[in-house]
Protein backbone atom coordinates (compact mmCIF):
# COMPACT_ATOMS: atom_id res chain seq x y z
CA UNK A 1 0.00 0.00 0.00
CA UNK A 2 2.57 2.41 0.63
CA UNK A 3 4.24 1.89 -2.61
CA UNK A 4 0.84 2.44 -4.22
CA UNK A 5 0.44 6.02 -1.93
CA UNK A 6 3.81 7.77 -2.33
CA UNK A 7 3.28 8.30 -6.12
CA UNK A 8 -0.37 10.22 -5.75
CA UNK A 9 1.71 12.69 -3.12
CA UNK A 10 5.13 12.62 -1.89
CA UNK A 11 6.96 10.95 -4.80
CA UNK A 12 4.52 12.81 -7.55
CA UNK A 13 5.81 11.82 -11.05
CA UNK A 14 5.12 15.38 -12.13
CA UNK A 15 5.09 17.85 -9.81
CA UNK A 16 8.08 16.48 -7.48
CA UNK A 17 10.32 14.32 -9.41
CA UNK A 18 9.38 16.13 -12.95
CA UNK A 19 9.12 13.32 -15.21
CA UNK A 20 6.86 13.20 -17.99
CA UNK A 21 6.90 16.37 -18.80
CA UNK A 22 6.69 16.46 -22.43
CA UNK A 23 3.13 14.98 -22.91
CA UNK A 24 2.21 16.48 -20.05
CA UNK A 25 2.74 20.16 -21.03
CA UNK A 26 1.66 19.27 -25.17
CA UNK A 27 -1.86 17.51 -24.14
CA UNK A 28 -3.24 19.52 -21.81
CA UNK A 29 -4.90 21.79 -23.80
CA UNK A 30 -8.40 20.86 -22.41
CA UNK A 31 -8.89 18.57 -19.39
CA UNK A 32 -10.80 15.38 -21.15
CA UNK A 33 -7.11 15.68 -23.23
CA UNK A 34 -5.06 15.20 -19.91
CA UNK A 35 -7.47 12.52 -18.48
CA UNK A 36 -7.68 10.64 -21.75
CA UNK A 37 -3.28 10.72 -21.44
CA UNK A 38 -3.18 10.26 -18.06
CA UNK A 39 -5.41 6.77 -18.52
CA UNK A 40 -3.37 5.74 -21.46
CA UNK A 41 -0.47 6.27 -19.12
CA UNK A 42 -1.20 4.12 -16.47
CA UNK A 43 -2.18 1.35 -18.42
CA UNK A 44 0.89 1.55 -20.39
CA UNK A 45 2.70 1.63 -16.96
CA UNK A 46 0.85 -1.31 -15.78
CA UNK A 47 1.46 -3.42 -18.43
CA UNK A 48 5.31 -2.58 -18.99
CA UNK A 49 5.93 -2.88 -15.16
CA UNK A 50 4.52 -6.41 -15.14
CA UNK A 51 6.14 -7.56 -18.37
CA UNK A 52 9.69 -5.62 -17.15
CA UNK A 53 9.47 -7.55 -13.88
CA UNK A 54 8.96 -10.67 -15.32
CA UNK A 55 11.91 -11.06 -17.46
CA UNK A 56 14.22 -8.55 -15.70
CA UNK A 57 16.09 -11.57 -14.48
CA UNK A 58 17.10 -12.68 -18.52
CA UNK A 59 17.59 -9.63 -19.62
CA UNK A 60 21.20 -8.72 -20.05
CA UNK A 61 22.62 -5.40 -18.54
CA UNK A 62 23.87 -3.79 -21.78
CA UNK A 63 20.40 -3.60 -23.74
CA UNK A 64 17.97 -3.10 -21.02
CA UNK A 65 17.14 -0.07 -22.03
CA UNK A 66 16.81 -1.23 -25.71
CA UNK A 67 14.65 -4.00 -24.61
CA UNK A 68 12.25 -1.91 -22.12
CA UNK A 69 11.71 0.17 -24.81
CA UNK A 70 10.93 -2.05 -27.26
CA UNK A 71 8.16 -3.54 -24.97
CA UNK A 72 6.72 0.13 -23.92
CA UNK A 73 6.55 0.58 -27.61
CA UNK A 74 4.55 -2.32 -27.99
CA UNK A 75 2.02 -1.77 -25.71
CA UNK A 76 2.06 1.71 -26.56
CA UNK A 77 1.36 0.92 -30.44
CA UNK A 78 -1.08 -1.60 -28.55
CA UNK A 79 -3.09 1.30 -27.01
CA UNK A 80 -3.37 3.74 -30.69
CA UNK A 81 -4.56 0.79 -32.23
CA UNK A 82 -7.48 0.33 -29.77
CA UNK A 83 -8.04 3.98 -29.77
CA UNK A 84 -8.05 4.22 -33.23
CA UNK A 85 -10.82 1.26 -33.44
CA UNK A 86 -13.27 1.98 -30.78
CA UNK A 87 -12.66 5.80 -29.70
CA UNK A 88 -11.80 6.99 -32.85
CA UNK A 89 -12.60 10.73 -31.69
CA UNK A 90 -10.30 10.74 -28.49
CA UNK A 91 -7.70 8.77 -31.27
CA UNK A 92 -7.74 11.94 -33.72
CA UNK A 93 -7.43 14.55 -30.40
CA UNK A 94 -4.75 12.40 -28.78
CA UNK A 95 -3.10 10.96 -32.34
CA UNK A 96 -0.09 12.88 -32.76
CA UNK A 97 0.91 12.40 -28.65
CA UNK A 98 0.22 9.03 -28.02
CA UNK A 99 3.70 7.57 -29.75
CA UNK A 100 5.35 10.40 -26.98
CA UNK A 101 3.93 7.95 -24.40
CA UNK A 102 6.65 5.41 -25.46
CA UNK A 103 9.49 8.16 -24.50
CA UNK A 104 7.56 9.69 -21.69
CA UNK A 105 10.10 9.47 -18.94
CA UNK A 106 7.86 8.26 -16.04
CA UNK A 107 7.44 4.88 -17.71
CA UNK A 108 11.13 4.08 -18.55
CA UNK A 109 12.36 5.70 -15.24
CA UNK A 110 9.92 3.69 -13.32
CA UNK A 111 11.28 0.60 -14.79
CA UNK A 112 14.51 1.19 -14.98
CA UNK A 113 14.67 3.08 -11.17
CA UNK A 114 12.32 1.03 -9.23
CA UNK A 115 10.92 -2.51 -11.24
CA UNK A 116 14.31 -3.87 -11.51
CA UNK A 117 15.10 -3.44 -7.80
CA UNK A 118 12.00 -4.72 -6.34
CA UNK A 119 8.85 -7.53 -6.20
CA UNK A 120 6.46 -7.73 -8.75
CA UNK A 121 3.63 -6.69 -6.58
CA UNK A 122 5.62 -3.90 -5.15
CA UNK A 123 5.83 -2.71 -9.10
CA UNK A 124 2.89 -3.06 -9.73
CA UNK A 125 1.23 -0.73 -6.75
CA UNK A 126 3.93 1.32 -7.94
CA UNK A 127 2.88 1.75 -11.22
CA UNK A 128 -0.72 1.81 -10.76
CA UNK A 129 0.01 4.74 -7.97
CA UNK A 130 2.63 6.93 -10.55
CA UNK A 131 0.35 6.73 -13.19
CA UNK A 132 -3.12 7.71 -11.33
CA UNK A 133 -0.37 10.47 -9.65
CA UNK A 134 0.23 11.57 -13.17
CA UNK A 135 -3.31 11.21 -14.17
CA UNK A 136 -4.47 13.65 -11.75
CA UNK A 137 -1.76 15.85 -12.73
CA UNK A 138 -2.23 16.58 -16.01
CA UNK A 139 -6.39 17.10 -15.08
CA UNK A 140 -5.38 19.10 -13.04
CA UNK A 141 -3.22 20.97 -15.43
CA UNK A 142 -5.64 20.86 -18.51
CA UNK A 143 -8.45 21.93 -16.05
CA UNK A 144 -6.42 25.23 -15.18
CA UNK A 145 -5.61 25.55 -18.92
CA UNK A 146 -9.02 25.54 -20.30
CA UNK A 147 -10.62 27.38 -17.60
CA UNK A 148 -8.18 30.41 -18.19
CA UNK A 149 -7.75 29.75 -21.93
CA UNK A 150 -11.55 28.61 -23.18
CA UNK A 151 -13.72 29.75 -19.79
CA UNK A 152 -14.60 26.10 -19.90
CA UNK A 153 -13.87 22.66 -17.95
CA UNK A 154 -14.39 19.63 -19.45
CA UNK A 155 -16.04 21.36 -21.97
CA UNK A 156 -19.02 23.27 -19.21
CA UNK A 157 -19.10 26.95 -19.12
CA UNK A 158 -17.53 27.73 -15.99
CA UNK A 159 -17.30 31.48 -16.61
CA UNK A 160 -19.60 34.05 -17.97
CA UNK A 161 -19.57 34.19 -21.80
CA UNK A 162 -18.30 38.11 -21.38
CA UNK A 163 -14.94 35.92 -19.76
CA UNK A 164 -12.42 37.61 -22.54
CA UNK A 165 -10.05 34.06 -22.50
CA UNK A 166 -6.68 34.36 -22.55
CA UNK A 167 -5.49 32.58 -25.52
CA UNK A 168 -1.46 32.37 -24.21
CA UNK A 169 -2.86 29.94 -21.49
CA UNK A 170 -3.84 26.88 -24.01
CA UNK A 171 -0.33 28.16 -25.86
CA UNK A 172 3.13 26.58 -25.18
CA UNK A 173 4.11 29.69 -23.16
CA UNK A 174 1.23 29.12 -20.95
CA UNK A 175 1.90 25.78 -20.03
CA UNK A 176 5.19 25.97 -18.46
CA UNK A 177 4.21 29.15 -16.71
CA UNK A 178 1.46 27.19 -14.99
CA UNK A 179 3.23 24.12 -14.60
CA UNK A 180 6.09 26.76 -13.24
CA UNK A 181 3.41 27.94 -10.44
CA UNK A 182 1.71 24.75 -9.49
CA UNK A 183 5.58 23.36 -9.06
CA UNK A 184 6.38 26.43 -6.87
CA UNK A 185 2.75 25.81 -5.11
CA UNK A 186 3.35 22.26 -4.19
CA UNK A 187 6.44 22.70 -2.76
CA UNK A 188 5.75 25.26 -0.30
CA UNK A 189 2.75 22.86 0.79
CA UNK A 190 5.57 20.30 1.15
CA UNK A 191 7.03 22.56 3.59
CA UNK B 1 16.67 24.85 -52.37
CA UNK B 2 14.25 27.42 -51.01
CA UNK B 3 12.38 25.16 -49.53
CA UNK B 4 14.78 23.52 -48.05
CA UNK B 5 15.57 26.80 -46.21
CA UNK B 6 12.53 27.08 -45.37
CA UNK B 7 12.46 24.12 -43.18
CA UNK B 8 15.38 25.21 -41.58
CA UNK B 9 14.38 28.42 -40.69
CA UNK B 10 11.24 27.40 -39.14
CA UNK B 11 12.29 24.65 -37.29
CA UNK B 12 15.11 26.35 -35.91
CA UNK B 13 13.06 29.37 -34.69
CA UNK B 14 9.64 29.37 -35.45
CA UNK B 15 8.59 25.53 -34.52
CA UNK B 16 11.09 24.97 -32.56
CA UNK B 17 10.73 21.81 -30.75
CA UNK B 18 11.17 22.52 -27.30
CA UNK B 19 9.42 25.69 -27.34
CA UNK B 20 6.29 24.86 -29.17
CA UNK B 21 6.27 21.05 -29.65
CA UNK B 22 7.22 20.37 -25.71
CA UNK B 23 9.49 17.54 -27.02
CA UNK B 24 12.65 17.25 -25.40
CA UNK B 25 11.73 19.29 -22.17
CA UNK B 26 13.16 16.96 -19.68
CA UNK B 27 16.62 17.07 -20.67
CA UNK B 28 16.03 20.56 -21.29
CA UNK B 29 15.09 21.12 -17.56
CA UNK B 30 17.99 18.50 -16.68
CA UNK B 31 21.22 19.54 -18.17
CA UNK B 32 20.45 23.30 -18.79
CA UNK B 33 22.36 23.99 -15.56
CA UNK B 34 25.51 24.91 -17.13
CA UNK B 35 26.83 26.33 -20.42
CA UNK B 36 29.57 23.57 -20.79
CA UNK B 37 27.03 20.37 -20.63
CA UNK B 38 24.35 21.76 -22.70
CA UNK B 39 26.44 22.56 -25.23
CA UNK B 40 27.69 18.65 -25.23
CA UNK B 41 24.34 17.74 -24.65
CA UNK B 42 22.69 19.67 -27.95
CA UNK B 43 25.74 18.73 -30.16
CA UNK B 44 24.92 14.89 -29.28
CA UNK B 45 21.22 15.41 -30.10
CA UNK B 46 22.16 17.22 -33.05
CA UNK B 47 24.05 14.11 -34.28
CA UNK B 48 21.64 11.27 -33.11
CA UNK B 49 18.37 13.55 -34.21
CA UNK B 50 20.42 13.75 -38.15
CA UNK B 51 20.97 10.12 -38.07
CA UNK B 52 18.00 9.32 -37.11
CA UNK B 53 15.52 11.36 -39.37
CA UNK B 54 17.72 9.95 -42.55
CA UNK B 55 17.84 6.41 -41.20
CA UNK B 56 14.30 6.17 -40.54
CA UNK B 57 13.42 7.97 -43.57
CA UNK B 58 15.01 5.01 -45.53
CA UNK B 59 13.90 2.25 -43.27
CA UNK B 60 9.99 3.66 -43.74
CA UNK B 61 9.72 3.89 -47.16
CA UNK B 62 11.75 1.40 -48.54
CA UNK B 63 10.42 -0.90 -46.04
CA UNK B 64 7.61 -0.36 -43.72
CA UNK B 65 5.72 1.65 -46.57
CA UNK B 66 6.65 -1.31 -49.29
CA UNK B 67 5.21 -4.36 -47.31
CA UNK B 68 2.54 -2.40 -45.78
CA UNK B 69 3.95 -2.76 -42.27
CA UNK B 70 3.55 0.83 -40.62
CA UNK B 71 2.19 0.13 -37.25
CA UNK B 72 5.53 -1.35 -36.44
CA UNK B 73 6.40 2.11 -37.01
CA UNK B 74 6.92 2.99 -33.29
CA UNK B 75 8.91 0.22 -32.92
CA UNK B 76 11.43 0.26 -35.53
CA UNK B 77 12.30 4.15 -34.82
CA UNK B 78 12.70 3.30 -31.06
CA UNK B 79 15.27 0.55 -32.26
CA UNK B 80 16.97 2.82 -34.56
CA UNK B 81 17.31 5.32 -31.87
CA UNK B 82 18.71 3.34 -29.25
CA UNK B 83 21.20 2.00 -31.45
CA UNK B 84 22.57 5.17 -32.82
CA UNK B 85 22.51 6.45 -29.09
CA UNK B 86 24.31 3.11 -27.84
CA UNK B 87 26.98 4.24 -31.01
CA UNK B 88 27.14 7.40 -30.12
CA UNK B 89 28.48 6.75 -26.20
CA UNK B 90 30.83 3.67 -27.52
CA UNK B 91 32.33 6.83 -30.24
CA UNK B 92 32.72 9.57 -27.41
CA UNK B 93 33.92 7.08 -24.91
CA UNK B 94 36.66 6.06 -27.21
CA UNK B 95 37.26 9.71 -28.80
CA UNK B 96 37.15 11.93 -25.90
CA UNK B 97 37.17 10.82 -21.89
CA UNK B 98 36.69 14.30 -21.06
CA UNK B 99 33.41 14.62 -23.06
CA UNK B 100 32.24 11.42 -21.82
CA UNK B 101 32.25 11.88 -18.09
CA UNK B 102 30.88 15.11 -18.89
CA UNK B 103 27.83 13.66 -20.41
CA UNK B 104 28.09 10.39 -19.74
CA UNK B 105 25.18 9.98 -17.96
CA UNK B 106 23.44 11.98 -20.14
CA UNK B 107 24.07 9.90 -23.07
CA UNK B 108 21.07 6.89 -21.95
CA UNK B 109 18.61 9.66 -21.73
CA UNK B 110 18.78 10.89 -25.51
CA UNK B 111 17.31 7.58 -26.04
CA UNK B 112 14.44 8.94 -23.67
CA UNK B 113 14.40 12.31 -25.40
CA UNK B 114 11.01 12.58 -27.20
CA UNK B 115 12.76 15.44 -29.29
CA UNK B 116 14.28 12.33 -31.70
CA UNK B 117 11.27 10.43 -31.67
CA UNK B 118 9.07 13.27 -31.96
CA UNK B 119 11.41 14.74 -34.70
CA UNK B 120 11.12 10.86 -36.79
CA UNK B 121 7.54 10.86 -36.39
CA UNK B 122 6.91 14.55 -37.74
CA UNK B 123 9.20 13.76 -40.74
CA UNK B 124 6.76 11.47 -41.26
CA UNK B 125 3.45 13.01 -40.89
CA UNK B 126 4.88 16.05 -42.87
CA UNK B 127 5.49 13.91 -45.45
CA UNK B 128 8.99 14.66 -46.22
CA UNK B 129 11.70 13.93 -48.78
CA UNK B 130 15.08 12.55 -48.11
CA UNK B 131 16.57 15.49 -48.27
CA UNK B 132 14.29 17.64 -46.70
CA UNK B 133 14.32 15.17 -43.68
CA UNK B 134 17.95 15.04 -43.38
CA UNK B 135 17.84 18.87 -43.27
CA UNK B 136 14.48 18.69 -40.66
CA UNK B 137 16.36 16.49 -38.50
CA UNK B 138 19.65 18.85 -38.38
CA UNK B 139 18.10 21.89 -37.80
CA UNK B 140 15.42 20.43 -35.22
CA UNK B 141 18.55 19.38 -33.23
CA UNK B 142 20.48 22.90 -33.74
CA UNK B 143 16.94 24.10 -32.26
CA UNK B 144 17.46 21.94 -29.44
CA UNK B 145 21.25 23.36 -28.18
CA UNK B 146 19.99 26.48 -29.22
CA UNK B 147 17.17 26.36 -26.76
CA UNK B 148 19.21 25.01 -24.20
CA UNK B 149 21.99 27.44 -24.83
CA UNK B 150 19.74 30.25 -23.74
CA UNK B 151 18.48 28.70 -21.05
CA UNK B 152 21.92 27.72 -19.84
CA UNK B 153 22.91 31.22 -19.99
CA UNK B 154 19.60 32.32 -18.11
CA UNK B 155 20.13 30.30 -15.62
CA UNK B 156 23.91 30.53 -14.87
CA UNK B 157 22.72 34.23 -13.66
CA UNK B 158 19.46 33.06 -12.11
CA UNK B 159 21.35 31.50 -9.38
CA UNK B 160 22.21 35.14 -8.01
CA UNK B 161 18.61 36.18 -8.09
CA UNK B 162 16.94 36.39 -4.78
CA UNK B 163 13.58 34.65 -5.23
CA UNK B 164 10.86 33.23 -2.94
CA UNK B 165 11.95 29.77 -1.64
CA UNK B 166 9.30 27.32 -3.18
CA UNK B 167 9.76 28.85 -6.79
CA UNK B 168 13.31 27.70 -6.61
CA UNK B 169 14.99 24.98 -8.86
CA UNK B 170 12.37 23.26 -11.34
CA UNK B 171 9.76 26.17 -11.30
CA UNK B 172 11.61 28.82 -11.98
CA UNK B 173 13.37 26.94 -14.83
CA UNK B 174 9.85 26.37 -16.00
CA UNK B 175 8.68 29.40 -15.53
CA UNK B 176 11.66 31.27 -17.22
CA UNK B 177 11.20 29.05 -20.43
CA UNK B 178 7.04 29.80 -20.70
CA UNK B 179 8.90 33.50 -20.93
CA UNK B 180 11.54 32.20 -23.39
CA UNK B 181 8.53 30.83 -25.79
CA UNK B 182 6.90 33.96 -25.52
CA UNK B 183 9.85 35.70 -27.09
CA UNK B 184 9.89 32.85 -29.53
CA UNK B 185 6.33 33.62 -30.82
CA UNK B 186 7.90 37.08 -32.14
CA UNK B 187 9.64 34.71 -34.52
CA UNK B 188 6.30 33.29 -36.11
CA UNK B 189 5.93 36.55 -38.56
CA UNK B 190 9.25 35.82 -40.28
CA UNK B 191 8.01 33.34 -42.80
CA UNK B 192 4.66 33.84 -44.68
CA UNK B 193 3.01 31.36 -46.49
CA UNK C 1 31.70 -14.84 -27.79
CA UNK C 2 28.87 -16.25 -25.70
CA UNK C 3 27.55 -12.67 -24.24
CA UNK C 4 27.58 -11.53 -27.25
CA UNK C 5 25.05 -14.29 -28.71
CA UNK C 6 22.95 -14.12 -25.31
CA UNK C 7 22.73 -10.27 -26.39
CA UNK C 8 21.65 -10.84 -29.53
CA UNK C 9 19.24 -13.96 -28.73
CA UNK C 10 17.55 -11.59 -26.23
CA UNK C 11 17.10 -8.73 -27.97
CA UNK C 12 16.01 -10.48 -31.40
CA UNK C 13 13.61 -12.66 -29.42
CA UNK C 14 11.95 -10.00 -27.90
CA UNK C 15 11.64 -7.95 -30.95
CA UNK C 16 10.28 -11.37 -32.37
CA UNK C 17 7.16 -11.54 -29.74
CA UNK C 18 6.32 -7.89 -29.56
CA UNK C 19 5.72 -8.22 -33.39
CA UNK C 20 3.81 -10.88 -33.58
CA UNK C 21 1.64 -9.73 -30.76
CA UNK C 22 1.06 -6.66 -32.96
CA UNK C 23 0.25 -7.89 -35.89
CA UNK C 24 -2.26 -10.18 -34.18
CA UNK C 25 -3.80 -7.16 -32.18
CA UNK C 26 -3.52 -5.51 -35.75
CA UNK C 27 -5.49 -8.19 -37.80
CA UNK C 28 -8.10 -7.77 -35.56
CA UNK C 29 -8.80 -4.26 -35.22
CA UNK C 30 -7.93 -2.97 -39.36
CA UNK C 31 -11.68 -3.97 -40.21
CA UNK C 32 -13.12 -1.84 -37.39
CA UNK C 33 -10.24 0.82 -38.30
CA UNK C 34 -10.94 0.88 -41.68
CA UNK C 35 -14.90 1.21 -41.46
CA UNK C 36 -14.27 3.83 -39.46
CA UNK C 37 -12.52 5.92 -41.51
CA UNK C 38 -14.96 5.33 -44.03
CA UNK C 39 -17.78 6.66 -41.53
CA UNK C 40 -15.94 9.78 -41.06
CA UNK C 41 -15.66 10.47 -45.05
CA UNK C 42 -19.63 10.03 -44.81
CA UNK C 43 -20.42 11.79 -42.52
CA UNK C 44 -18.53 14.38 -43.09
CA UNK C 45 -20.47 14.54 -46.93
CA UNK C 46 -23.59 13.92 -45.46
CA UNK C 47 -22.88 17.25 -43.23
CA UNK C 48 -21.75 19.52 -46.19
CA UNK C 49 -24.71 17.53 -48.88
CA UNK C 50 -27.34 16.70 -46.77
CA UNK C 51 -29.28 15.65 -50.15
CA UNK C 52 -26.68 12.93 -51.34
CA UNK C 53 -29.14 9.81 -51.58
CA UNK C 54 -26.10 7.61 -52.98
CA UNK C 55 -21.87 7.97 -52.32
CA UNK C 56 -20.13 6.20 -55.09
CA UNK C 57 -16.52 6.16 -54.85
CA UNK C 58 -14.31 6.28 -57.81
CA UNK C 59 -10.88 6.16 -58.54
CA UNK C 60 -9.07 8.00 -61.74
CA UNK C 61 -5.55 8.75 -62.40
CA UNK C 62 -4.35 7.71 -58.60
CA UNK C 63 -7.10 10.24 -57.14
CA UNK C 64 -10.31 9.65 -55.44
CA UNK C 65 -13.48 11.33 -55.58
CA UNK C 66 -16.45 10.72 -54.77
CA UNK C 67 -19.76 11.14 -57.00
CA UNK C 68 -23.02 12.21 -55.07
CA UNK C 69 -26.16 11.03 -56.42
CA UNK C 70 -29.93 13.33 -55.75
CA UNK C 71 -32.65 11.58 -54.85
CA UNK C 72 -33.72 10.88 -58.88
CA UNK C 73 -30.33 9.63 -59.51
CA UNK C 74 -28.29 12.24 -61.03
CA UNK C 75 -24.61 13.62 -60.21
CA UNK C 76 -24.87 16.61 -58.56
CA UNK C 77 -21.65 17.29 -56.77
CA UNK C 78 -18.04 15.25 -56.30
CA UNK C 79 -16.68 15.01 -52.97
CA UNK C 80 -12.80 14.82 -52.49
CA UNK C 81 -10.29 15.02 -49.75
CA UNK C 82 -7.20 17.38 -49.92
CA UNK C 83 -4.32 17.40 -47.39
CA UNK C 84 -1.22 19.37 -47.20
CA UNK C 85 1.08 21.03 -45.02
CA UNK C 86 -0.63 23.56 -42.12
CA UNK C 87 1.21 25.72 -39.21
CA UNK C 88 1.80 22.65 -36.88
CA UNK C 89 1.24 19.69 -38.89
CA UNK C 90 -1.20 18.21 -41.59
CA UNK C 91 -4.27 19.98 -42.59
CA UNK C 92 -6.50 17.03 -43.98
CA UNK C 93 -10.39 18.00 -45.04
CA UNK C 94 -13.03 17.19 -47.00
CA UNK C 95 -15.15 19.01 -49.46
CA UNK C 96 -17.92 19.13 -51.88
CA UNK C 97 -17.30 20.81 -55.13
CA UNK C 98 -20.98 21.36 -57.16
CA UNK C 99 -21.18 19.88 -60.72
CA UNK C 100 -21.24 23.20 -62.56
CA UNK C 101 -17.91 23.38 -61.06
CA UNK C 102 -18.61 26.99 -60.57
CA UNK C 103 -18.83 26.44 -56.57
CA UNK C 104 -18.23 24.62 -53.34
CA UNK C 105 -20.82 23.14 -50.91
CA UNK C 106 -18.50 23.81 -48.03
CA UNK C 107 -15.31 22.34 -46.38
CA UNK C 108 -14.98 19.80 -43.03
CA UNK C 109 -11.84 19.59 -41.55
CA UNK C 110 -11.31 16.17 -40.86
CA UNK C 111 -7.98 16.37 -39.04
CA UNK C 112 -5.41 19.28 -38.28
CA UNK C 113 -2.74 19.64 -35.60
CA UNK C 114 -3.26 23.28 -35.69
CA UNK C 115 -3.06 25.23 -32.11
CA UNK C 116 -5.97 25.45 -30.10
CA UNK C 117 -7.22 29.09 -29.65
CA UNK C 118 -6.14 30.23 -33.07
CA UNK C 119 -5.14 27.91 -35.71
CA UNK C 120 -7.70 25.25 -34.58
CA UNK C 121 -10.54 27.62 -35.55
CA UNK C 122 -10.38 26.76 -39.08
CA UNK C 123 -12.83 23.95 -37.94
CA UNK C 124 -15.10 25.65 -36.51
CA UNK C 125 -17.61 27.95 -37.68
CA UNK C 126 -17.50 31.66 -38.61
CA UNK C 127 -14.65 30.57 -40.55
CA UNK C 128 -15.79 27.11 -42.21
CA UNK C 129 -19.47 28.71 -43.57
CA UNK C 130 -17.28 31.25 -45.32
CA UNK C 131 -16.85 28.29 -47.82
CA UNK C 132 -20.12 27.60 -47.97
CA UNK C 133 -21.49 28.66 -51.71
CA UNK C 134 -18.34 30.25 -52.73
CA UNK C 135 -17.32 30.96 -56.43
CA UNK C 136 -14.09 28.48 -57.44
CA UNK C 137 -14.11 29.61 -60.90
CA UNK C 138 -11.36 31.33 -59.94
CA UNK C 139 -8.76 30.68 -57.35
CA UNK C 140 -9.89 31.11 -53.83
CA UNK C 141 -8.54 34.04 -51.96
CA UNK C 142 -7.87 34.44 -48.18
CA UNK C 143 -8.03 38.25 -47.35
CA UNK C 144 -7.11 40.08 -44.23
CA UNK C 145 -10.01 42.36 -44.78
CA UNK C 146 -13.55 41.62 -44.84
CA UNK C 147 -13.91 39.96 -48.30
CA UNK C 148 -15.67 42.29 -51.67
CA UNK C 149 -16.07 39.30 -53.94
CA UNK C 150 -17.41 35.72 -53.80
CA UNK C 151 -14.35 34.50 -53.94
CA UNK C 152 -12.87 35.43 -51.28
CA UNK C 153 -12.88 34.70 -47.62
CA UNK C 154 -11.31 36.19 -44.44
CA UNK C 155 -8.62 34.62 -42.49
CA UNK C 156 -8.70 34.10 -39.00
CA UNK C 157 -7.32 36.56 -36.78
CA UNK C 158 -3.58 35.76 -35.50
CA UNK C 159 -3.83 32.88 -37.68
CA UNK C 160 -3.15 33.85 -41.10
CA UNK C 161 -0.78 31.04 -41.90
CA UNK C 162 -3.33 28.65 -40.87
CA UNK C 163 -6.17 30.46 -42.90
CA UNK C 164 -4.05 30.62 -46.04
CA UNK C 165 -2.77 26.93 -45.61
CA UNK C 166 -6.69 26.13 -46.03
CA UNK C 167 -7.10 28.20 -48.84
CA UNK C 168 -3.53 26.72 -50.75
CA UNK C 169 -4.43 23.46 -50.30
CA UNK C 170 -7.91 23.67 -51.68
CA UNK C 171 -6.87 25.90 -54.73
CA UNK C 172 -4.45 23.43 -55.84
CA UNK C 173 -6.72 20.21 -55.11
CA UNK C 174 -9.79 21.89 -56.38
CA UNK C 175 -7.68 22.33 -60.55
CA UNK C 176 -7.00 19.17 -60.35
CA UNK C 177 -10.56 17.88 -59.85
CA UNK C 178 -11.72 19.87 -62.54
CA UNK C 179 -8.96 18.57 -64.62
CA UNK C 180 -10.26 15.15 -64.14
CA UNK C 181 -14.08 16.19 -64.38
CA UNK C 182 -13.58 17.63 -67.35
CA UNK C 183 -11.34 14.79 -68.97
CA UNK C 184 -14.02 12.39 -67.59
Amino acid sequence: MKEFIKGLWHEHPVFRQLLGMCPTLAVTTSALNGISMGLSVVFVLFFSSLVVSLIKKIVPPQVRIAVYTVIIATFVTIVDIFLQAVFPDISMALGPFIPLIIVNCIILGRCEAFVSKHSLSDSLQDALGMGLGFTWGVFLLGSIRELFGDGSILGFRILSSNYNPLIVMILPAGAFIVLGFLVAIMNSLEK
Amino acid sequence: MIDLLLIFISTLLINNLVLSSFLGICPFLGVSGKIESAFGMGMAVTFVMTLATSIGWLIYHLILVKFGLLYLEYVVFILVIASLVQMVEMFIRKFSTNLYQSLGIFLPLITTNCAILGAALFMVSRNYNFLESVVFGFSGGLGFSLVLLIMAGIREELIYADIPKAFKGASLTLITAGLLALIFMGFSGLISA
Amino acid sequence: MKEVLKITGVLTSICIICVFLLSFVYGIAVEKIEINKQKRVEDAIINLAPNAEKIEKVKIDNETIYNLFNNKGKIFGYAFIAEGQGYQGKIKMLSVIDVSLKKLHGIEVVESIETPGLGAKIKDDPFKTQFININISKDIECLKDDPKNDNQIKSITGATVSSRAVTNILNKKINIIKNLVNKK
